[in-house]
């Protein structure tokens, strides 16, 4: 099938591309077609913890009135707080245990937590708007296919991009149903596939990365939307940031949204080590943390989701446009890891790639690599969003060193609007990440460490919940309410479906490594408990109706291989 | 003896399978809470229907199929972008209350009246196709009554599979009681039938068939004409069901044992 | 104004009422009023002597070979005959697939209007009915007449008294029809897995067609398993929807399972009153489906999963594979004892 403009992703960036040019090709005599694929089920099905300044949302639609979009709320109040341990099981550095100590002095108490006297400057959301991604996106694609100039199909996985003589030429949909996907071809691809999207991953493999491109900082944010007691004193709007609990490295937030709900998150980075990690316990920690739980008991879970985030920022930044084709949004680098936010920037991106495309639409120019880089590259890299990727660039170069080196490198390059930064080589997860025996050891035993992972060896089980356990970590009283199981936050969460007729998208590209394989984190970090170990030593089986796409398993394995695939959440308030 | 059809799906709109549902009382009677931010699909035998009625155009060239639907417009236009991309159909569409407490025969006097209005609808050759029972309402009577409202009838209930005969009659299986099917030959159009799955796999979707429906799709629903459909009767209560048993869990116990304790509880009088 | 009840149903083969019937009886009495019996069928003059102490004022029929069929063009129009000749403005039946087919299209004949599957009427009438597949309980009234109520089976006694004479008034109906009943099938899976009098409803959840603990799914040994549980205890086989969904793609996963086994969202409301669920999450949807199985056990490896909170009575933690080997064998044990026995 031929169109003159196939889109890969509906999200954030690709909101900000359709809604620039809509307007415009419904004023055309002859408008180019314009058809938009999506792997989720649904457009409003995405997972983020949004608390946006929504700069460049606002340049699209002026006369925004966040009452217009489900649970969105103007920001009324930020805090920043730094979090105790109540159960003393996580991991403290000295450092951490020395702001510990000074948390308690100046007053901690019983909810074990201490808020900052002020907000650094670059974190502050001020002006700013608390979002659900999944109704924004939902809102944001409503009013496109009203307007009628594009077309929007969720439920189709892109696979691949086609290629001749080094220029894009569409893509390739997912096979389904035994039928090999159809191929769409275009005189534009413009790719928004997030950052583990595989047509993005494609392109780096074929057409190469800049000099200088390192994408190995990431996070998995896991996130619930609690539906508030009724007699919360939370006010819509209400910003948390926090720092120091579940373990250090974990940051979490918490952000009020209209109608008694709130958005309960934490991310779990690159750089935190544990070879054993996971999100969804952590998460339920965070939940119970006294200064939350003041606010989240009596609660009931509305939805859960996870997803991973590119973090590294420019650095992550690959080839931006060629013949044939454009790159935005997240797997195009625009995570701004000083300031922590990367929706507004996906959408600027997606603003700044409709401007291009009309200027060369209005010349009548193909869409050659010139071309684009005249039209949107260089509009991108002169705009504020560039400017300020470039002061974050190095901005958490120091977590690479420790906890408070980070915290410290963050400080130093928001003060000096990355002047000043850390230095610090980025180094892939998969070779930081530290063995049990030395990343437990100095808390268990060895040979209880042994025998721990032994047992759960033959269980065919994670290691997580048990050296957690043994830690010191309490088991979680499930209520069936706000807290439950893994698999019934999927389910009444997440409301996660397989869709049928298309392949497991997670293989293991050698299954004899995985037999050499000690860690296990695809099993550990999986944020669906897709990935399950084998009781004989295979390679983990992978249950398609599990998976949320989060692309952790991608981020923590070289072995993965992760392809295009149907199904994940079906929730829309994430 | 012709043997094209003009067949007609009646198709609602129903929340996504897994969606938490809670009953809220609205101001013309009970809905869903937060009914318009769920996401919506197609009633599941209704789509079943949409599929068998595309599977038989195909083996009747020159037949039609026509989805008419009453539903809110914006959430119509939200499960299009599904249903769309996998048979292709023209779409009649009405704009009004989505949920299972409207009431069946107010919804089946609005589905007739669009189908009435259809320009070209050949009702010697109707087929008019639709879900059983619907997953909201679940009474499986909207299709009936509408059926009734357009002079068929000839109806089926509980369809799981159509053939068309070389005499062109209509041999129809529809689901009884004790899982078995009863076997009845209609001569010929026009007739009701209410599907149940049948047996065809859900199509894959396709881009050509969406961007062919796409074009149609949205004019249609740009002029839907508005159906104030209303819950008619007096709803004393509407609740979700408290039953909840304490669960003993049976754990670290040897296969046999447990085995043993089934094997009692089975055989048990 | 007191209600004119017509209490409304077929006659089986042999002339007689079955038990579903007599149960909608024992509804249409409860609702005072003037009541009112009107049969369908081939046959009907049994049926009429088995409940001349009902206290129905008229015995009303419409009857003959066109009557007996399961047919909705004659039977709309005999319901229609009935329900005009005596001014009904309450109709009770039976919620049979004979009266699910053609009664909604009776009430838009009537200009009134029907509630199906209702599982209480009280007097009012108030009526209590699921929507939502089951997933909520709604308690309504209409002031509409005639108004047509569908009970399920199950919720009442079925009326009991002794037979007489009973006078029956015919009431002659035309009803040009298209359509001829040729017979029943059974699924066309080749075993006979549904069973709906059967003591215990057996769920097969999608946990069986699953990658087991080696790495490999167990495809017949799940079949094996699944159907010498059948064999051995004569259950019913009912299945989760996401298990019969992917035997519908073709697969031949588990041959024998269609989507007639489906328990709940979407599927059958089956009545068993025991039900043992294997490999099955046990999420509200298919649960819903569980209603109205009085005991309730699981087998599930989760100790997490929902039959654990509150579904069920009993969940065992173990492999499902494992442990019906074993019941498999103890049932085939057992039966062998009584056949040495007998």
């Amino acid at each position: 099938m031929d169109v003159d403009i196939v889109c890969v992703g509906f999200g954030p960036a690709m909101g900000g591309f359709l809604h620039t040019i809509a307007p415009k090709l419904a004023e055309m005599e002859t408008p180019p077609t314009v058809i938009c694929y999506e792997r989720a089920d649904g457009l409003g099905f995405g997972v983020s913890g949004v608390v946006t300044k929504a700069r460049g949302i606002r340049t699209s639609f002026p006369d925004l009135n966040p009452a217009q979009i489900p649970m969105a709320a103007p920001v009324i109040e930020e805090k920043l707080l730094y979090l105790l341990d109540p159960h003393g099981a996580s991991r403290r550095y000295f450092a951490v245990r020395a702001l510990d100590a000074m948390a308690r002095i100046a007053g901690a108490g019983a909810t074990h937590a201490i808020a900052l006297p002020w907000i650094p400057g670059f974190l502050h959301k001020e002006g700013g708007l608390v979002l659900s991604i999944g109704q924004f996106n939902q809102w944001a694609g409503e009013q496109l296919m009203t307007a009628g100039a594009v077309q929007l199909w969720p439920g189709m996985p892109v696979s691949d991009p086609l290629i001749e003589r080094e220029a894009v030429v569409g893509v390739r949909l997912a096979d389904q149903c035994g039928e090999p996907g159809m191929d769409i071809r275009a005189a534009l691809t413009v790719v928004a596939d997030g950052p583990v999207g595989p047509v993005g991953r494609r392109l780096d493999q074929h057409f190469g990365v800049p000099p200088g491109f390192a994408s190995n900082d990431w996070a998995l944010g896991s996130k619930i939307v609690v539906e508030l007691p009724d007699n919360t004193s939370l006010e819509p709007g209400t910003v948390f940031h926090t720092i120091g609990f579940p373990e250090p490295d974990i940051f979490g937030f918490l952000y009020v949204h209209p109608g008694n709900l709130a958005s309960v998150g934490i991310f779990v980075p690159s750089w935190f080590d544990n070879p054993a990690r996971t999100s969804y316990r952590y998460l339920q920690h965070y939940v119970m943390h006294p200064f939350l739980w003041q606010y989240l008991n009596g609660g009931k879970l509305r939805s859960w989701g996870a997803k991973s985030l590119q973090e590294s920022g420019r650095r992550g930044e690959p080839w931006l446009a060629g013949n044939g084709y454009a790159r935005i949004g997240e797997g195009s680098g625009t995570t701004n890891v000083l300031t922590g936010s990367g929706v507004d920037e996906a959408w600027t991106t997606g603003i700044q790639l409709g401007e291009g495309v009309l200027e060369l639409i209005r010349e009548n120019a193909p869409y050659t690599r010139e071309n684009l880089e005249r039209a949107y590259v260089q509009r991108r890299r002169a705009s504020w969003l560039a400017q300020e990727s470039r002061v974050a660039e190095n901005a958490r170069n120091g977590f690479q060193r420790g906890f408070l080196t980070g915290l410290a490198g963050m400080a130093l390059a928001g003060m000096t609007r990355g002047k000043i930064t850390v230095h610090a080589r980025p180094v892939p997860s998969q070779d930081r990440v530290q063995p049990v025996e030395k990343y437990f050891g100095g808390r268990i035993p060895l040979a209880e460490i042994e025998q721990i992972d032994s047992q759960c060896r033959s269980d065919g089980v994670p290691l997580h919940d048990r050296l957690m356990d043994r830690l010191g970590w309490p088991s979680i009283p499930y209520d069936g309410e706000l807290l439950m199981s893994h698999q019934d936050a999927l389910l009444v969460g997440g409301k996660v479906q397989g869709t049928p007729g298309f392949h497991d998208h997670v293989s293991f590209i050698d299954p004899d490594l995985c037999l050499l394989c000690h860690r296990r984190i695809c099993v550990e970090m999986c944020s669906g408990e897709a990935i399950a170990a084998s009781k004989e030593n295979g390679a983990p089986a992978f249950d398609r109706e599990k998976c949320v796409h989060c692309g952790a398993c991608l981020w923590n394995c070289d072995n993965i291989e992760f392809a295009a695939g149907g199904g994940g959440l079906h929730s829309v308030e994430n | 003896m012709s043997d094209i059809f003009h067949i007609v799906v009646c198709g609602g709109i129903v929340p996504d399978p897994l969606q938490t549902l809670e009953p809220v009382n609205g101001p013309n009677g009970p809905a869903l809470r937060n009914e318009l931010q769920l996401p919506h699909v197609l009633d599941p035998w209704a789509a079943h229907a949409l599929y068998e009625a595309a599977h038989l155009t195909k083996k009747h060239p020159g037949s039609k199929v026509w989805l008419v639907s009453l539903a809110p417009k914006a959430k119509l236009q939200q499960v299009m972008m599904t249903v769309a991309q996998r048979v292709s159909f023209e779409l009649v569409a009405v704009d009004g209350a989505s949920g299972g407490f409207t009431d069946s025969a107010e919804v089946a006097a609005a589905l007739a009246a669009a189908i009435e209005a259809i320009l070209g609808l050949d009702h010697s050759r109707l087929l008019l196709f639709g879900g059983w029972e619907s997953a909201s309402r679940a009474a499986g009577a909207t299709l009936q009554m509408a059926g009734e409202r357009l002079g068929i009838a000839e109806q089926f209930q509980g369809v799981d599979e159509l053939t068309v005969c070389e005499d062109g009659s209509l041999r129809i299986l529809e689901r009884v009681e004790g899982g078995q099917h009863q076997v009845s030959v209609c001569s010929g159009p026009p007739a009701v039938l209410g599907w149940a799955t049948g047996n065809l796999p859900e199509p894959s979707n396709s881009p050509q068939i969406g961007m062919q429906n796409m074009r149609l799709i949205l004019p249609a629903l740009q002029k839907a004409k508005p159906a104030p459909v209303t819950a008619e009767c007096a709803f004393t209560s509407v609740a979700l069901p408290k039953q909840t048993r304490e669960t003993r869990i049976v754990k670290d116990t040897p296969v046999e044992d447990i085995a043993r304790a089934i094997v009692e509880w089975v055989t048990a009088e | 104004m007191a209600e004119t009840v017509l209490f409304l149903a077929n006659t089986e083969a042999d002339g007689t009422l079955g038990r579903i019937a007599l149960e909608a009886l024992a509804v249409a009495k409860s609702l005072g009023g003037t009541l009112i019996a009107g049969l369908i069928g081939g046959a009907v003059q049994p049926a009429a002597d088995s409940i001349a102490s009902s206290g129905a004022s008229r015995i009303l029929a419409v009857a003959g070979e066109a009557f007996a069929e399961s047919r909705y063009a004659t039977d709309a129009a005999a319901a229609e005959a009935l329900a005009k000749a005596v001014q009904a403005t309450i109709v009770v039946a039976p919620h049979i697939s004979r009266f699910a087919r053609c009664m909604a299209g009776v009430a838009q004949r009537l200009g009134g209007r029907i509630d199906t599957h209702v599982t209480s009427v009280v007097t009012g009438p108030q009526i209590t009915r699921w929507y939502y597949r089951q997933r909520m309980e709604a308690v309504l009234k209409r002031t509409q007449r005639p108004w047509i109520i569908l009970v399920e089976s199950g919720i009442v006694p079925a009326w009991e008294g002794p037979a007489g004479t009973a006078t029956v008034e015919m009431i002659a109906v035309e009803a040009a029809t298209r359509s001829r009943v040729i017979g029943r099938q059974s699924p066309q899976t080749g075993q006979q897995t549904i069973r709906p009098d059967a003591k215990l409803l057996f769920v097969a959840g999608a946990g069986w067609t699953r990658k087991q603990a080696d790495g490999k799914p167990h495809i017949d040994d799940a079949a094996r398993l699944i159907l010498g549980f059948l064999r051995g205890s004569e259950a019913s086989l009912g299945s989760s929807k996401s298990l019969v969904d992917l035997s519908g793609e073709g697969q031949a996963v588990l041959p024998f399972l269609s989507h007639m086994n489906q328990v709940g969202q979407t599927g059958s409301t089956p009545r068993h009153p025991k039900g043992l669920a294997t490999c099955c999450h046990g999420e509200e949807p298919h649960v819903v489906g569980w209603r109205f199985i009085r005991e309730r056990r699981a087998v599930n490896l989760d100790p997490n999963c929902g039959w654990t909170r509150g579904k069920a009575d009993v969940v065992y933690v173990a492999d499902a594979f494992a442990v019906m080997e074993r019941v498999n064998a103890m049932l085939a044990e057992r039966s062998a004892a009584r056949r040495a026995e007998a």
